[in-house]
């Protein structure tokens, strides 16, 4: 199956990510996605941003998926109605510009850390492809770090490479 | 009626409308503190495109004149200009970082993307990884000096694992990345605290404090900005000029 191959073999530059500190601030956050990431013409997909702490340890991810969901606009929450309203009928009548409006503006100036993604899961270099297609279909995650020893971030796993190699194994 | 940009002249449109804007500041016109005109204004009342305007103001924010603060829009800022004026004074001595006795807090070593000025203040592409670099130093076990540097990563990937609580940025950069720094500006003005700032320094928010800014030159090419921010009370600053003979 997938002929072996293990972590380190399919694991991407983590540098191809924009990187910040924890305690940098949700605008702050958006503001290095619209200049790093967004429109530029080289841009790897998923679109995240890693986060560090002081000593450079990954803390977690940020997805344009988690902003949102962080600045929480009013057709995000949970509908207060029992039964009978099916889901994507919530909040459609909230007019597009009160969503965005001054609670999340103050939201804003929030750290990143609030709103991100823990990084819980982490693979080893020599750790099998198929450990890490499990996981991240077990915890619905779209980065897997691989980290060194517990301990030195070295890589990030993604979906595209995992899913090629493993498809090789059907198409065979 | 503002002084028009005259298209005739072979002085590229930026550098005369950096030159324009400059002169307002340096008179007066525009005084410290205040928010000067946004983009789209000074667009209409210069008569000229959008990146012009934007390359002069993001030469006037390098030069110390202007800050730009996300969100609210750009400001004079006081400054004070040290130029024209050759320095005989080690670069090692500029670092505040020999002769004297400080004990050395590591307070973040890791890596960053420009946010808020720093793009215009290191001289990088807004997509560059920096590597961040915090410190506190202590003399007889009270904090003086919180030291920031940023460091394009491209130029020294590997300092971040170095050892940077017992050895100073500048020999690293010298010695073991081979990295000649032949130029080094400085910006001194007064500062006043954050509240993160004060708690690390011992002082209260909103308490003056020294802030020196420095940007390191190898050549052409900028490859550190360092922001040091000081006790007021500990330090005395020397500094030796010389005329180029």
């Amino acid at each position: 199956m997938a002929d072996g191959k293990t972590a380190k073999d399919v694991m991407i530059d983590v540098f191809d990510f924009p990187h910040i500190p924890y305690w940098f601030t949700i605008k702050q956050t958006v503001g290095i996605i619209k200049k790093s990431v967004l429109g530029r013409e080289k841009c790897v997909q998923p679109l995240a941003i890693l986060v560090f702490d002081e000593k450079y340890n990954l803390v977690g991810t940020v997805s344009l998926k988690d902003i949102l969901k962080g600045l929480e606009p009013r057709f995000l929450r949970q509908s207060t109605k029992a039964q009978g309203h099916s889901e994507d009928e919530t909040g459609l009548s909230v007019l597009w510009d009160t969503l965005f409006d001054k609670e999340a503006k103050e939201v804003c100036e929030h750290q990143i850390s609030e709103i991100m993604t823990p990084s819980k899961y982490f693979l080893e270099p020599g750790d099998p492809i198929t450990k890490a297609a499990y996981l991240m279909l077990r915890y619905d995650l779209t980065l897997l770090p691989v980290l060194e020893d517990k301990k030195k971030f070295v890589g990030l796993l993604r979906m595209n490479e995992i899913f090629d190699e493993l498809s090789n194994a059907i198409l065979k | 009626m503002p002084k028009p940009i005259d298209r005739e002249k072979s002085q590229k449109l930026y550098v005369q409308l950096f030159e324009l804007l400059k002169e307002k500041i340096e008179k007066g016109e525009w005084a410290v503190g205040t928010q000067i005109p946004t983009e789209e204004e000074l667009c209409k009342k210069y008569e000229v495109s959008k990146a012009t305007v934007r390359i002069a103001i993001l030469d006037l924010v390098r030069q110390g004149y202007l800050t730009r603060q996300q969100g609210k829009g750009t400001f004079v800022c006081k400054r004070i200009i040290p130029e024209g004026l050759a320095m005989s004074t080690g670069f090692k001595e500029l670092m505040l970082e020999a002769g004297v006795n400080f004990t050395t807090a590591v307070l973040a070593q890791t890596v960053l993307m420009p946010t808020d000025d720093l793009d215009v203040k290191l001289g990088i592409a807004e997509n560059v990884h920096v590597i961040y670099i915090k410190r506190l130093r202590s003399m007889d076990n009270e904090p003086v000096l919180l030291q920031e540097s940023y460091i394009p990563r491209h130029l020294c990937t590997l300092l971040l694992k170095e050892d940077v609580e017992n050895n100073s940025l500048f020999d690293l950069l010298e010695y073991k990345f081979k990295i000649k720094i032949t130029r080094v500006t400085d910006y001194i003005e007064i500062a006043y605290l954050t509240k993160d700032e004060g708690r690390l320094l011992g002082l209260k928010e909103g308490s003056p404090a020294l802030l020196l800014e420095q940007h390191f030159y190898a050549g052409e090419s900028q490859i550190m900005y360092m922001r040091s921010i000081k006790r007021p009370e500990r330090f005395r600053f020397f500094i030796e000029l010389e005329r180029k003979t």
